[in-house]
């Protein structure tokens, strides 16, 4: 039995879904770090 | 946090990435290179090893979100809290993954993409009930009321578990019965290479679980310093 296109696209979702899952969340982590940085300085300036 | 504490800290992390990094290099090595081809179902076998670990990890975050919302209905301390909201979004992500393997691996074998037996339809509750458990977080108001609803939700649903691990065999379905732990003994339905290989995908993937809790947890505690920073300046000024 050859079934190689099913394996394929099996493959494709569960390695391509942990890759985006992992890009996300660095992606959104770093924004949020940004963010914190920013309104520490911010803080820091006004008093 | 102190600077050592900090480095220390992302020590640790980076051999947990390179560690995971290993296992998953591994385990891939394992299921197209190292293991043979199942004889009745040929190469769409192989999908196993990642549809079952899928499985183990989603069933293991749906765990530990029932352990933390029993620890935070207790304690009502906001850490339990976050630990269950972080996992219930990564059980999520691999039940879906899980969702989307099965019937891939379904249509050659039994000619249909979806049957409505006691195992596949329990398994899409169990997703159904944690992207409630999400929508709920994201969608009611701040503050203890919302984490309480959520862990009650996140206790109830995880009953589901053990239903599903049964369903194949308290009713016939089309799902194949449990071929790791059986009436014989663990692995005695199973070749050793295979055994193996699937015990190296479930370990690769339980690492990934730890690595994905990590970034979670630090995504709420980065979220909760925020607000608390926005709230100070709010009362300051």
């Amino acid at each position: 039995m050859d079934n190689l296109e099913f394996l394929f696209a099996a493959n494709v979702f569960v390695w391509g879904g942990i890759v985006f899952y992992v890009y996300t969340l660095k992606q959104r982590n770093r924004a949020l770090e940004k963010d914190l940085n920013l309104l520490k300085e911010t803080l820091s300036k006004e008093g | 946090m102190n600077p050592d504490a900090v480095e220390e800290k992302q020590e640790e992390g980076n051999i947990l990435v390179w560690l995971t990094a290993f296992g998953l290099l591994a385990a891939m090595i394992g299921i197209f290179i190292y293991v043979p081809t199942e004889r009745t179902e040929g190469v769409i076998q192989r999908i196993m090893y990642f549809h079952v670990p899928c499985a183990w990890l989603s069933f293991f975050a749906f765990f530990v979100v029932f352990i933390c919302s029993i620890l935070f209905l207790w304690k009502k301390d906001r850490e339990w809290d976050i630990y269950a909201h972080a996992s219930a979004g990564i059980g999520v992500v691999f039940c879906s993954l899980v969702l989307i393997t099965g019937p891939i691996w379904a249509r050659p074998i039994w000619g249909a993409w979806w049957v409505w037996d006691a195992r596949l339809t329990s398994t899409l509750i169990l997703w159904l009930i944690y992207v409630a458990y999400l929508m709920l977080r994201a969608q009611s108001e701040e503050g203890s009321m919302r984490a309480r609803y959520a862990a009650v939700l996140g206790i109830v649903g995880f009953l589901n578990i053990p239903f599903i691990h049964f369903s194949v065999l308290w009713w016939r379905t089309f799902h194949p019965q449990p071929k790791v732990i059986t009436n014989e003994g663990i692995g005695k339905g199973m070749d050793p290479s295979m055994l193996a290989t699937l015990g190296l995908s479930l370990c690769a993937f339980t690492l990934l679980y730890f690595l994905l809790m990590g970034e979670r947890v630090r995504q709420e505690k980065l979220k909760d310093e925020i607000d608390r920073l926005k709230r100070e300046k709010l009362y300051s000024s």
